[in-house]
C-alpha cells in the first residue's frame, strides 16, 4: 500500500505531535517527582568532631548534643517536612584531619549543611573550608580571638560571648557594688594560653580602672602540674580578690593548693575548670566548691527558655541526671535549634538564607538570646555564677539571679 | 622571709614525691641502661590502679600500695620479657628508647578508652590536710610521700648492695657474659630488674593521684621531669636523684613564689645545662657510680 505525500504528512505530524505530547508529559512528570522528592528529601547535615584524641571527652559530648537535636527535631517532622539526616566523622583532634572532614562532607557526600567541630584549634580549618564552597558555618565550640579575627561572614559562635569575653561579668558585678564594700586589691593568676590569660587580663584592666590595686599578676606554664609555690607567691600579698584564668587541670589545681596553704580570698572566680557541674566537685570535693565564682553559658539550674525539655529529653535519650549534661550537649544542641528558627522565620533552608537571616536579629536558644557582629562574635554576655549550696547558680545579672551572691567566700573545709 | 622558707618546705616536699617517682627510673635508666619512656605512664597507670580500688573498696590509698606494688612488677617485667628482651643486644639501648615510648601510647591510649580523658583526683578526705607549724603549712601526704621515697630507697639500696639479687643485677650490668657464665640467668635478672624499677610506680602513682588531678596524657609532664633527674643525679646514683629531685622542687618553688612562675621549669633545665658543662656524668655520677 502506498501512502499519498499528504497523507504521509498527516501521519508524520501526527506521530511529531504524540511524541512531543509524550516527552512533555514525561518530562512535566519528572518535574513535579522532582518537586516532591526534593521536599521529601532528608536534610543531610555534615559535622566532624573530636571523638579521639585530646579532646574526645568534648567531642563525645558535642556528638551528643548533635545527635539529641536531630532525634527531637525529626520527631516533630522535621525542618520544613524534610527528616534530618547527621552525619558525623571522626577528626581525632587533628587540624589537619578536620580539613580533610569537611571538604569530603561537602564535595563527596554532598551534605546540605555543615556545622561546627570541638575547640577553636580545629574550628579556624574547619570555617575556611565551608567557607571556600560557600556553606554556612554554625560552630558550637570555637570561640577564641583568632576565630574572629578570620573575618568570615558565614561564621556564627553559638555562645553568649567571645570566649575570653567570658570574665566581663564578674568584672560588672565587683564594679556594682559600693565602692566601700569592693575589694581593695587583687591577685591574677594566669594560665599561658589563648584563651585563659587575655579573659582575666579584660578584668585586669577594669579593675584597675576602677582603683582595685594589682598586688600579684602571673602567668605559669601549661605543664605546671603543682600549683602550691605560685599560690604560696599569690598568699603572701594577701589579696582580696583572686581572678584564676585558667582552663581545667589547672583550675583544679589551684584549689587544691589554696587548700592545702589555708589561703581563702574573700572573692575567688575561676574562669574555666569551676564552670564543671561534674567535674569539679570530684576534683576538689563538693564542699570546698561552696563559694567560687564562675562564668557560664549554659548549665543544669539555667532559666533559658526549653532547658526542662532539653535535659528531659537528654535523660531519656541518654540516661543518668541533669548534672552529668556538659555545657558542650546544649552548645552543640543550640546550633541546631538556630536551623530551625531560621527555616521556621523564612520558609527556607539553604546556605545562602541560614547566613544571611542570621546576621539581623536575636535568636532564642538554650545558650539565651544570641546574635552575632559580621564576623561570628556574639554581642551578649556570660552569667556570672557561684557555687552554693553544691550546684551552680545565677548570681548576676540580678534581673535574672537565682540567688544573691555569697561574699566573702566561707573558709575551705579541708 | 617567711615566703622563702615557705616555698623551701614546699619545695621540699615536691622535690620528694619526685624522688619516689625517680627512685625506679633510676635503677631502670641509670643501672639497667634501659632508656624508659614508659615510666610517666606506669605511674599513671599505678595512680588509676589506686583510684579504682580506693572507689571500690574504700581503702587507705597507701595501704593500697600494697595490691598495687605486685600488679606494676608483673606489668613491668612483662614489658620487659615481651618487649625489650627480645631486642638484639647491639641496638638494644636505641630500640629501648622506641620500644618504651611505644608502650607509653599504648597505655595512654588504653586508659583513654578505659577511663576517657576526664581529670581525676584520688580523694580519702585527708589529701588536701596540712600541719600549721609557726606559720607554715606542711602538707600531710607530700610529708607522707617523701618519707616513703626515702624509705624506698633504702630498700632499693639494700637491694642493690647486700642481697644476691643486687649483685646478679649488677654483675649482668657490667658483663653479661661473664654473669652468665658464672650462673646468673642474666635474661630473669633483667626482667625481675625491670619489674623491681616499674614497681617503684605502684608508691609513686597513689602519692600522684592524691596531690593533682591527673588524666591518662599526665605522663608527658612527667617523663621529661624523671629523665632530667636521672641525667642530673648522675647515671645509676640513686642518692643522687633525690639532691637532683629537691634541687628540681625547690629551685622551682623558689622561683614560682618569688619570682615569676613562668620561669619555673626553666630554672631547672638552666641547672641541668649547667651541671651537664661542668659534670656530664651528672652531680655524683663520677666518684660513686652504681652505688648510694
Amino acid at each position: 500500500m502506498k501512502l499519498s505525500t499528504s497523507k504521509l504528512l498527516q501521519r508524520r505530524s501526527t506521530v511529531a505531535a504524540a511524541v512531543a505530547l509524550t516527552l512533555v508529559s514525561a518530562s512535566l512528570i519528572s518535574t513535579l517527582g522532582n518537586a516532591a522528592s526534593a521536599a521529601t528529601k532528608p536534610l543531610t547535615i555534615g559535622v566532624s568532631l573530636s571523638l579521639t584524641g585530646d579532646f574526645a571527652d568534648s567531642g563525645t559530648a558535642a556528638q551528643k548534643g548533635y545527635k539529641l537535636w536531630v532525634s527531637d527535631v525529626n520527631k516533630k517532622g522535621g525542618i520544613l517536612g524534610r527528616q534530618v539526616s547527621l552525619k558525623i566523622v571522626n577528626d581525632a583532634s587533628s587540624p589537619d584531619q578536620v580539613v580533610s572532614n569537611y571538604t569530603n562532607l561537602i564535595t563527596q557526600t554532598k551534605v546540605d549543611i555543615v556545622m561546627g567541630p570541638f575547640s577553636s584549634l580545629l574550628t579556624i580549618p574547619a570555617s575556611r573550608v565551608a567557607r571556600r564552597y560557600g556553606y554556612s558555618f554554625i560552630e558550637p565550640a570555637g570561640g577564641g580571638p583568632k576565630v574572629f579575627a578570620e573575618k568570615n561572614p558565614n561564621l556564627f559562635f553559638v555562645q553568649p560571648a567571645a570566649t575570653t569575653k567570658g570574665g566581663d561579668v564578674f568584672a560588672d558585678y565587683i564594679l556594682s557594688l559600693p565602692a566601700a564594700s569592693r575589694p581593695k586589691t587583687a591577685a591574677y593568676v594566669k594560665l599561658d594560653d589563648p584563651f585563659a590569660a587575655p579573659l582575666a587580663d579584660n578584668i585586669k584592666a577594669r579593675f584597675e580602672a576602677a582603683g582595685i590595686k594589682t598586688v600579684y599578676n602571673q602567668t605559669y606554664p601549661s605543664e605546671t602540674a603543682d600549683m602550691t609555690p605560685v599560690i604560696s607567691g599569690v598568699a603572701a600579698k594577701k589579696p582580696d580578690v583572686l581572678v584564676g584564668g585558667t582552663q581545667t587541670a589547672d583550675a583544679f589545681a589551684q584549689v587544691k593548693a589554696m587548700i592545702q596553704l589555708k589561703f581563702n580570698p574573700k572573692w575567688l572566680f575561676l574562669s574555666n575548670g569551676a564552670s564543671s557541674p561534674l567535674e569539679f566537685p570530684k576534683a576538689i570535693g563538693l564542699k570546698n566548691t561552696e563559694g567560687v565564682f564562675t562564668s557560664s553559658d549554659w548549665y543544669p539550674k539555667s532559666t533559658a527558655p526549653g532547658t526542662a525539655a532539653f535535659i528531659k529529653s537528654y535523660v531519656a535519650m541518654y540516661g543518668g541526671t541533669a548534672e552529668l549534661i556538659d555545657s558542650t550537649s546544649a552548645e552543640a544542641y543550640s546550633a541546631g535549634t538556630l536551623l530551625e528558627l531560621v527555616a521556621k522565620k523564612t520558609g527556607k533552608i539553604d546556605n545562602a538564607t541560614i547566613i544571611k537571616t542570621l546576621h539581623t536579629g536575636s535568636w532564642p536558644t538554650l545558650e539565651g538570646n544570641l546574635s552575632w557582629n559580621a564576623f561570628g562574635e556574639p554581642q551578649g554576655s556570660y552569667l556570672l555564677t557561684q557555687w552554693i549550696g553544691g550546684s551552680l547558680k545565677t548570681v548576676y545579672p540580678a534581673k535574672i539571679a537565682q540567688h544573691a551572691p555569697m561574699a566573702p567566700k566561707p573558709a575551705w573545709v579541708g | 622571709m617567711h615566703s622563702v622558707i615557705q616555698a623551701l618546705i614546699l619545695g621540699s616536699l615536691t622535690g620528694g614525691v619526685y624522688a619516689l617517682m625517680a627512685s625506679g627510673q633510676t635503677l631502670i635508666f641509670g643501672i639497667m641502661k634501659v632508656i624508659n619512656l614508659a615510666q610517666g605512664a606506669f605511674v599513671i597507670v599505678a595512680s588509676y590502679l589506686t583510684f579504682s580500688l580506693f572507689q571500690m573498696t574504700g581503702l587507705d590509698p597507701f595501704l593500697l600500695i600494697i595490691v598495687t606494688t605486685p600488679i606494676m612488677f608483673i606489668l613491668g617485667a612483662a614489658t620487659q620479657w615481651f618487649l625489650l628482651r627480645p631486642l638484639r643486644p647491639d641496638d638494644a639501648a636505641e630500640l629501648s628508647l622506641l620500644v618504651t615510648f611505644a608502650v607509653a601510647l599504648g597505655l595512654e591510649g588504653a586508659l583513654s578508652i578505659v577511663y576517657k580523658t576526664t581529670l581525676r583526683s584520688i580523694m580519702p578526705g585527708y589529701e588536701n590536710h596540712s600541719w600549721t607549724l609557726w606559720g607554715y603549712q606542711i602538707n600531710e601526704v607530700r610529708f607522707y610521700a617523701f618519707l616513703l621515697s626515702i624509705a624506698m630507697l633504702g630498700v632499693l639500696y639494700l637491694l642493690l648492695q647486700k642481697t644476691k639479687f643486687g649483685r646478679s643485677v649488677r654483675a649482668t650490668v657490667q658483663n653479661p657474659m661473664s654473669a652468665q657464665l658464672l650462673g646468673v640467668n642474666s635474661k630473669a635478672v633483667s626482667a625481675f630488674g625491670f619489674g623491681l624499677g616499674v614497681s617503684t610506680t605502684a608508691a609513686a602513682g597513689a602519692v600522684f593521684g592524691l596531690i593533682t588531678p591527673f588524666n591518662p596524657g599526665s605522663h608527658y609532664d612527667l617523663i621529661s621531669r624523671l629523665l632530667t633527674i636521672v641525667v642530673l643525679g648522675g647515671m645509676g646514683a640513686i642518692g643522687g636523684s633525690v639532691i637532683a629531685a629537691l634541687i628540681m622542687g625547690i629551685g622551682a618553688a623558689l622561683v614560682s613564689a618569688l619570682a615569676a612562675p613562668i620561669w619555673s621549669d626553666f630554672t631547672f633545665f638552666a641547672v641541668l645545662l649547667l651541671v651537664l658543662l661542668l659534670r656530664p656524668r651528672g652531680l655524683f655520677g663520677a666518684k660513686v657510680r652504681g652505688a648510694l
